[in-house]
C-alpha cells in the first residue's frame, strides 16, 4: 500500500517569465537530487519511475486547483509526471510561469518514488500551440493523456494542434457548456483523430457500474438468449432539455452497438419524453426516455434503466435504479406484496399494480381449476392455500453509493440485489481509465450510437 | 463443465468484468480457520467488487452446532478481522450477510447431506439458480474423500446447472494416496469438476512470472541453454512451523513446499508457451516439463539432495528454538525443515542446465524468489582485470516480499580508466502499480466459480510431481542423505553450499 497524502506538495522550483528550457534544467537539477536522498554513498541511486504523463488544461483557476489536487491523488496510485496549464491574460513581456512542486511516496516494502507537478500559465499565442509547449517536457516512452476540463475547442486548430502530441483525450461531457453541441463535437472527433489517438469520457466512466449490473443479468448461458428477446428498454434522466441526454442516449448507444440494433426513428415530445424505435434482427424495441426530477440526481445523471422482453416462452424483467426513492408501503393487499417492486419507482410501482391486479383477476377466474392442477383434487372440493404473503421488509436505507436491480423472470419470485457503487469523483474515474488507457472501442461504438440518436432529438 | 458459450456481447469492454454465474456455494468446515481467515472474507471482497452476482448465495455447513444468526455473526467477525479491505463497508458486509445460511453437517451422516440438499434446492427456487454448485472443502485432508462419498450417496453431485468440488492441498501424501484421493474424487466429479487449489498460483506475482516470459519478445531467445547457466529457486521462511507440529513432523519441507510450491516455480520458469492463457493449454506445457525433468535415482539422490533441520539460533533478532522442542515435534525427530534439490530438465531447450531448489523454515528472512543465472561474455574484451567486479548477468524475479523483476548488467565506472561493474535494473511492482494487487483466493474462488481451471491443478500434474518426489523422500527415510543440521537464522546445511559449489556456482543471497 502506498502512503497517501493530503497535504500540499512540495514546491521544488519556480520562476516567473521562464522558457521551456528553463523548466527542463529544474527538471533534471530536481531529478539528480531525488536519486540521491537518504542514499548511501556506495548504493544505487532510487531508480525513476513514471508511468505516463498527464496533462491537464484548465480553463480556470478552479479547474486548475482542481486539476493539480486530483493529479497529486493519482500519483498516489501511479507514479506519474502531471503538466497543468492555464492560460491567462496577456501581460506585457510575460509568456510563460512555472512551477514545479514534487510528491513523494513511499510504498511500504518498495523503494520511493517522486511524482512531479509541472504547473505552466501561459500567456498569449503561445497558448494557442500547446504542443510545441509541452512536447519538450514529456517523458520518454510512456502514454501521454490529455485531461480537458470544461468543454474542449471542438473543431479549432488549438485542440487539433494539443492532441497531435497525445495518446489519449479525457473529457467529462457532463460538465460540457452546451452539452448537446458539445457531444457532437465529441463524436466528430471520432472521425478527426489520428490513428494513435483514444478518446475517453468520465461520463461514460460513470455508466460502468449500469453497464456491469445490465451485462450480470445476461451472462448467465442460460439467461442469454434474453439478449434477443429484448422488447422494451426504459431509461430515467434527471433535468431538462437534450443536453441532460446525454448519459441516457450513451447507456442507449451501447446496448444498440452491442446488440446490433439500428435506428429506425425517434422522436422528443413534451416533458423530456423521447421514444426511439431499433430494428433488431426483424423485430422492433422500443426505447423510452423519461426526465424525472429526484433531489439526490444531479441534471443528466441515469436514475434508472428498466429492460423488459420475452424469450422462448419466459418472460423477463430487469430494472437497475439508482438511489431508489422511499415510499411508505401502500395500504393492504396481500397480492401486492406478492410483487415488492413497488415502492421502488413510478414504473416499478405501476408494474406491481397491474401484475397484482391480473394476478388477483386469474386467481380468482381459475379458482377451481388451478387448485385441481396444484392438487389433483376435484375442483371446488376443497379451498386453495391462502398464497404466501411475502410481508418482510428487507430494504434497508440505501444511498446514492448503490445500485438496486431488481430481477423478475417468468412467475418466478422478483429477485432484489444491492451492489455498492465505486467512488465516482474525478480521481476515481481517471485512475480506472488510465490504468487500462484510453483506447476503447466499445466507448467509440457506442459514442456514434448515441450521437446517431441524438441528432434526431 | 465449464460450458463454452459465445460470450456476452453487453460484457464486451469491461475491464476486469468477472462475474460467477448464480450459484451456491457451499463451505464445509465453514467454522474453521481457512474459512474464517481468507474464504470469507475473500467472498466479502468478491461482493464489494460486484463480482457476485443477484441470487448468488454461500450455506456454511459443519459440524458445529450453529444458528444462521450466529453464523452470520461469526462471519462478519472473521471479516472485520480479515478482510484484506479495510475498514468493513457496512452496507456491502449486510448485503453479503444476507447471502449466507448455515446448515449443520457431521460428514459421515448421509441424512445431513441429505437435509443440505433440500436447503440448497430452497435456494435455488428462491434466488434463480440453475443448481449451479461449489462445494468447498475447507477441511483436513482425510475428510475429502468422506464428502465427496456423501455428496454422491445424496445426489449432490447431479441434477440440473454445474457441480464442482474444490479442495485444498496437499493432493495426497504420496503418489498412492493421490491416486486413490484422484479415484474417489472421479467416481463422484468429472476431472474439469475438481479444483485443486493451491493458492501459490492465485498470486498476481506467480502469474507474472508467464506474462514477463511470453508478453515480451525479449526475453524468449535468450531464455534457453545457449546463453543461461542455471536457475535457482529459493523458497525461504523465517518462521517455524508455528503450530503445526503434528502435521509438519509427518510432512517436511519436501512433501510441504518442493513437491507444490517448487515445481510449480519450476514448471512456470521452463515451460513451452502455451498457445493461449487456457487452462488446459497451460497445464499441458507444466505438465510436459515435470515429465521432462529427469528423476533422481539411486546415488544420485545423495549427490543432488540436501535435507537439514534447524537448530536453536537467533532469526530477526530474538532467539528461537530448535526444531525438535516445538511443540508436537517428536524429540528425536528426523522431519527435514530444509530441503535443496539440483534437478535437470531433459528437453531442447534446458538440456544441461541446472535448476536448483532450497526451500526451508528458520532462514535469515522471508524470501521467494526465482533467480536466472546468464552465462559469461565468451571472450572478456575488456580485459579480466577491468571485469574482476562484473558478475554474470542475471535475471531475478521476485515473487515475495518486494515483488518484483531485477536484471544485473554490467557498466563502465565513472572514470578515466575503463572498469566495469556489476549494476541492477529493478522493477519493482509497488513503485510502478501502486495499488493493491488482489488476495490470490478472491482469484482463485472466482476463477472457479466462472469455471475457469487454469490456476488450478490437474490430477496428472498431481501425479507425476509425486512420481518425482517418492524416491527422494523413501531414500531421505532410509537416512541417505543423513539429516544435518543447522542454526536457526542461516542459510541452510554445509551440504547446501556445497552442492552448487562442487559445479564452481554458490547461492545467491537474497
Amino acid at each position: 500500500m502506498s502512503t497517501t497524502t493530503e497535504h500540499e506538495p512540495l514546491t521544488a522550483w519556480q520562476g516567473e517569465d521562464v522558457t521551456v528550457g528553463d523548466v527542463l534544467d529544474a527538471l533534471h537539477g530536481i531529478r539528480a537530487k531525488f536519486a540521491r536522498t537518504d542514499v548511501g554513498d556506495d548504493e544505487h541511486g532510487h531508480p525513476r519511475n513514471c508511468v505516463m504523463t498527464l496533462i491537464g488544461i484548465a480553463p480556470t483557476e478552479s479547474d486548475e486547483r482542481v486539476a493539480r489536487h486530483t493529479t497529486q491523488l493519482i500519483s498516489s496510485e501511479h507514479p506519474a509526471q502531471a503538466i497543468v496549464i492555464r492560460e491567462e491574460a496577456p501581460l506585457r513581456g510575460h509568456h510563460l510561469d512555472a512551477w514545479i512542486t514534487t510528491e513523494a511516496q513511499q510504498p511500504g516494502a518498495g523503494c520511493p518514488t517522486e511524482c512531479e507537478i509541472i504547473t505552466l500559465h501561459v500567456r498569449g499565442a503561445a497558448a494557442e500551440h500547446l504542443a510545441a509547449l509541452v512536447d519538450p517536457l514529456l517523458v520518454s516512452g510512456v502514454p501521454t493523456y490529455l485531461w480537458w476540463l470544461g468543454t474542449p475547442p471542438f473543431g479549432k486548430k488549438e485542440l487539433a494542434d494539443a492532441l497531435r502530441v497525445c495518446d489519449g483525450l479525457v473529457v467529462d461531457s457532463a460538465r460540457f457548456n452546451e452539452p448537446f453541441n458539445s457531444f457532437r463535437g465529441l463524436s466528430r472527433l471520432l472521425k478527426a483523430a489520428h490513428h494513435r489517438l483514444g478518446l475517453a469520457d468520465l461520463q461514460w466512466s460513470r455508466l460502468r457500474p449500469w453497464r456491469e449490473m445490465i451485462a450480470q443479468f445476461f451472462t448467465p448461458v442460460d439467461r442469454r438468449h434474453f439478449l434477443t428477446g429484448i422488447a422494451e428498454v426504459g431509461v430515467d434522466y434527471a433535468g431538462d432539455g437534450r443536453g441532460n441526454r446525454i448519459a441516457a442516449a450513451l447507456i442507449t448507444g451501447w446496448m444498440a452497438g452491442a446488440l446490433g440494433w439500428r435506428l429506425r426513428s425517434a422522436a422528443a415530445g413534451q416533458g423530456g419524453v423521447v421514444v426511439a424505435h431499433y430494428l433488431a434482427s426483424g423485430r422492433s424495441v422500443e426505447v423510452d426516455f423519461r426526465s424525472v426530477q429526484r433531489e439526490h440526481l444531479t441534471p443528466g445523471e441515469l436514475g434508472a434503466v428498466r429492460i423488459a422482453g420475452a424469450s422462448r416462452g419466459t418472460t423477463f424483467r430487469l430494472s437497475v435504479q439508482h438511489d431508489p426513492e422511499r415510499r411508505p408501503p401502500p395500504a393492504d393487499t396481500v397480492y401486492q406484496a406478492m410483487h415488492p417492486t413497488e415502492g421502488e419507482d413510478d414504473a416499478g410501482f405501476e408494474l406491481a399494480q397491474r401484475r397484482a391486479e391480473w394476478h388477483r383477476d386469474v386467481l380468482h377466474e381459475n379458482l377451481g381449476s388451478l387448485h385441481h392442477t396444484a392438487t389433483g383434487d376435484a375442483p371446488g372440493e376443497s379451498r386453495p392455500r391462502p398464497p404466501i404473503v411475502l410481508s418482510r421488509d428487507r430494504r434497508r436505507p440505501d444511498t446514492e453509493r448503490v445500485l438496486l436491480t431488481l430481477i423478475e423472470i417468468g412467475e418466478g419470485r422478483p429477485l432484489r440485489h444491492v451492489q455498492q457503487l465505486d467512488r465516482q469523483d474525478e480521481v476515481a474515474l481517471l485512475l480506472d481509465l488510465l490504468s487500462t488507457g484510453t483506447h476503447d472501442e466499445v466507448f467509440n461504438r457506442s459514442l456514434a450510437a448515441a450521437s446517431a440518436l441524438i441528432d434526431k432529438f | 463443465m465449464k460450458v463454452q458459450e459465445a460470450p456476452n456481447p453487453l460484457a464486451e469492454g469491461l475491464h476486469d468484468y468477472r462475474v460467477a454465474d448464480p450459484a451456491v456455494m457451499v463451505i464445509f468446515g465453514a467454522t474453521g480457520d481457512l474459512s474464517g481467515r481468507k474464504l470469507l472474507p475473500a467472498l466479502y471482497n468478491l461482493a464489494k467488487q460486484r463480482s457476485l452476482p443477484a441470487g448468488f448465495a454461500v450455506v456454511g455447513a459443519a459440524m458445529t452446532e450453529m444458528t444462521e444468526q450466529s453464523f452470520r455473526q461469526l462471519a462478519s467477525q472473521k471479516i472485520h478481522e480479515f478482510s484484506r479491505t479495510q475498514p468493513i463497508d457496512d452496507r456491502v458486509l449486510s448485503s453479503f450477510l444476507d447471502m449466507l445460511s448455515y446448515v449443520k453437517v457431521d460428514f459421515s451422516k448421509t441424512e445431513d447431506f441429505k437435509a443440505l440438499g433440500k436447503k440448497l434446492q430452497e435456494i435455488d427456487n428462491n434466488n434463480h439458480i440453475p443448481g449451479n454448485r461449489v462445494f468447498y472443502c475447507a477441511t483436513p485432508p482425510q475428510t475429502y474423500q468422506m464428502i465427496a462419498v456423501q455428496l454422491r450417496a445424496s445426489s449432490l453431485n447431479t441434477g440440473d446447472g454445474w457441480k464442482r468440488i474444490v479442495v485444498e492441498k496437499p493432493f495426497g501424501t504420496d503418489l498412492k494416496s493421490a491416486r486413490e484421493l484422484t479415484e474417489t474424487l472421479h467416481k463422484v466429479f468429472t476431472e474439469d469438476s475438481v479444483y485443486r487449489i493451491d493458492h501459490y498460483l492465485g498470486k498476481e506475482t506467480v502469474q507474472n512470472i508467464l506474462a514477463f516470459r511470453f508478453a515480451n519478445s525479449i526475453f524468449e531467445p535468450v531464455w534457453n541453454s545457449n546463453l543461461i547457466d542455471s536457475v535457482q529457486i529459493t523458497i525461504a521462511e523465517e518462521i517455524g512451523i508455528e503450530n503445526r507440529g503434528s502435521y509438519y513432523d509427518r510432512a517436511g519441507a519436501l512433501r510441504d513446499i518442493v513437491q507444490n510450491h517448487g515445481l510449480q516455480l519450476v514448471t512456470l520458469t521452463a515451460m513451452e508457451p502455451p498457445l493461449a492463457f487456457e487452462a488446459n493449454a497451460v497445464r499441458d506445457e507444466k505438465v510436459k516439463v515435470l515429465r521432462s525433468i529427469r528423476p533422481l535415482l539411486g546415488e544420485e539422490i545423495e549427490e543432488s539432495t540436501v535435507r537439514g533441520q534447524y537448530t536453536t539460533g537467533w532469526v530477526l533478532g530474538e532467539k528461537v528454538e530448535a526444531y525438535r522442542e516445538e511443540k508436537n515435534v517428536a524429540s528425536d525427530s528426523q522431519t527435514e525443515t530444509y530441503a535443496a534439490l539440483r534437478l535437470f530438465i531433459d528437453n531442447w531447450r534446458w538440456a544441461g542446465v541446472p535448476f536448483y531448489i532450497r526451500a526451508g523454515k528458520r532462514l535469515p528472512k522471508r524470501v521467494t524468489e526465482i533467480r536466472i543465472q546468464f552465462k559469461r561474455p565468451p571472450h572478456l574484451t575488456f580485459g579480466r582485470e577491468a571485469m574482476k567486479e562484473v558478475d554474470p548477468n542475471a535475471i531475478t524475479l521476485r515473487i515475495q516480499p518486494e515483488e518484483g523483476i531485477s536484471l544485473k548488467f554490467g557498466a563502465k565506472v565513472p572514470s578515466a580508466g575503463l572498469r566495469i561493474r556489476s549494476v541492477t535494473m529493478d522493477f519493482q511492482y509497488l513503485t510502478s502499480f501502486l495499488v493493491e494487487a488482489p488476495e490470490a483466493y478472491e482469484r482463485l474462488l472466482l476463477d472457479c466459480m466462472i469455471g475457469d481451471p487454469t490456476l488450478f491443478t490437474r490430477s496428472d500434474e498431481v501425479e507425476v510431481a509425486w512420481s518425482l518426489i517418492d524416491p527422494i523422500e523413501d531414500a531421505w527415510r532410509n537416512g541417505r542423505p543423513p539429516l544435518e543440521t543447522y542454526p536457526s537464522g542461516t542459510w541452510g546445511p554445509p551440504s547446501s553450499s556445497t552442492l552448487l559449489q562442487s559445479e564452481g556456482r554458490e547461492w545467491h543471497r537474497p
